[in-house]
């Protein structure tokens, strides 16, 4: 379980979260909701240990993530997959899953891993040996939320997966995330501006606003709260 | 026909140096977005320790090894210490620090060394293979130089290509952020890539040494055909970067052979612009890539 307490980050003067805190149990969605600029991605950036927080606390089971540099918060078991998904352009599809195996111990484990991916996205699989800037953008959100899980997660941090895509394919990939979370029992943390599909698979939702946390409540009474939807959410 | 065959065995092997040193260019620049202006006399410091080493009745061969192990260990020395600290600053601090580190090895080798020029050994001869009852122009030596920069150049390809090490130095140089969230420590490859690159560097020292005279500034000359070799091939592939590198030398030696030895400097410069003006991404940089 991951579990945040009082998280506070800021750059230069200006405080980008304050006071934060989520927990997000092993198996269960957990959706973080909020306008541009409430502080989403900075949270999750400041999980990942790209961002430095100011006070706080981050643990994954007990064990203190709090300041650990981000390549360390990786081989703990924390995989983010970063707005857009980060795909690395010029390597090819397998280059991408490999480099997501590499910080795994098994060494044998890597290439089942990495079938199981191909498995799960037969687009994928059909081309293994094309530059990863050959991909659709669907296609690219598949390929890094692949990579991430060639790194043996826990917890699976997604930064808006939805962005740009056909609804056709965000329907898709929320119900992958519903299978990650029921099949390999992943915290999945998934922040999102389209709150509506992102509430249709979460279990739990925390709505920010200016880096505060306005409401952390069941997925559902977020969906059912009218106030909140329409001045926080859009819908 | 005969002047043509010696100018163009003359400009591979000469070509195959300014590979050796755009070779070591681009391994830094793709990793970390530096120009590095030391690199030539980098590998000017990497020789005249083999030279030491020959001095004090070392073989030749032990002298390439250790001039090739003290440019890996002096490249990734400086890129931890000393480029470590401007990296994250603007670019032209970077830039500005390679151009002091130049300036400060050109002047610490005569302090150790002296200021006189010395020769230095090849090792191979450099008088042409004897075909039936003629000389050509290639020597033993050329064809070692060529060898030699080829073999480096494969085992770069393949540690690029087929290992795990490779492949995260890659991603490193692509992608630094994306790379630590999948736990790779990109510092670590910064420093690897900066000690492959001087010791591919110290190299193109060792090669060009017999045949020009050793001195403290005598990488300089190589330092620009190494430049513009880098650039002729995109400064992005390390490939093209040795493709560069072989038809600057080709190029240079036609032009000094039919035309005037005097012009070969301002042929590079030529070149040079030509590039810049007509296709500025070098000849080839991944073209693949902009497609999209």
């Amino acid at each position: 379980m991951l579990e945040i307490s009082g998280l506070t980050t800021a750059y230069g003067g200006i405080l980008a979260l304050d006071d934060v805190g989520l927990r997000a149990p092993e198996a269960t969605i957990t959706a973080i909701l909020g306008a541009n600029g409430a502080g989403k991605t900075t949270l999750l950036r400041t999980v990942s240990g790209l961002v430095r927080p100011r006070a706080g606390s981050i643990r994954l089971d007990g064990a203190e993530l709090t300041r650990l540099s981000a390549e360390a918060v990786a081989v703990r078991g924390v995989a983010h997959v970063p707005e857009g998904g980060g795909v690395i352009r010029e390597l090819t599809v397998d280059e991408n899953l490999r480099l997501g195996g590499l910080l795994r111990r098994d060494r044998s484990g890597r290439r089942g891993a990495a079938e199981e991916v191909y498995a799960m996205f037969p687009p994928l699989d059909d081309r293994r040996r094309n530059p990863a800037f050959t991909l659709s953008g669907g296609e690219r959100q598949m390929l890094a939320i692949g990579r991430a899980l060639m790194t043996d997660p826990q917890v699976l941090l997604l930064d808006e997966p939805s962005l740009g895509l056909a609804p056709l394919i965000v329907a898709q990939i929320m119900s992958l995330l519903q299978r990650l979370r029921d099949d390999r029992g992943l915290a999945v943390v998934l922040v999102e501006q389209n709150a509506r599909s992102a509430l249709s698979v979460a279990d739990w939702a925390i709505v920010l606003n200016l880096g505060r946390v306005v409401k952390a409540d069941e997925a559902g009474a977020v969906a059912a709260d009218e106030g909140l939807r329409h001045a926080y959410l859009g819908f | 026909m005969h002047q043509f065959i010696v100018l163009t065995l003359n400009g591979l092997t000469s070509g195959a140096v300014y590979a050796a040193l755009a070779l070591a260019l681009v391994l830094i620049w793709r990793s970390t977005r530096v120009l590095n202006f030391a690199q030539g006399a980098m590998a000017m410091f990497t020789t005249y320790v083999a030279l030491s080493v020959i001095d004090r009745g070392g073989s030749y061969w032990l002298a390439v090894l250790v001039a090739l192990a003290t440019g890996f260990v002096l490249g990734g020395v400086l890129e931890r210490v000393l480029m470590r600290r401007v990296e994250s600053g603007p670019p032209l601090n970077a830039v500005i620090v390679t151009l002091g580190l130049f300036i400060f090895l050109e002047a610490l080798a005569p302090m150790i060394w002296g200021g006189t020029t010395r020769s230095f050994p090849a090792h191979f001869s450099i008088v042409g293979f004897t075909v039936g009852s003629k000389h050509i122009a290639l020597s033993p030596f050329d064809l070692y130089t060529l060898v030699a920069v080829l073999v480096v150049m494969a085992t770069l390809v393949a540690l690029f290509r087929f290992t795990d090490v490779g492949l995260r130095m890659r991603a490193a140089a692509f992608a630094p952020e994306v790379s630590r969230l999948l736990g790779v420590r990109v510092g670590r490859m910064l420093t690897l890539g900066w000690a492959l690159a001087a010791l591919v560097g110290s190299l193109s020292g060792v090669l060009i040494a017999p045949v020009v005279l050793l001195s403290p500034n005598f990488m300089d000359a190589v330092l620009v055909f190494g430049f513009t070799a880098a650039i002729l091939g995109g400064l992005d592939s390390p490939v093209g970067a040795v493709v560069g590198g072989i038809g600057l030398g080709l190029a240079l030696s036609y032009i000094g052979g039919y035309l005037s030895p005097d012009l070969e400097t301002l042929g590079a410069f030529v070149i040079l612009i030509g590039v810049l003006m007509m296709r500025p991404e070098g000849i080839f940089a991944g073209s693949a890539q902009r497609r999209v």
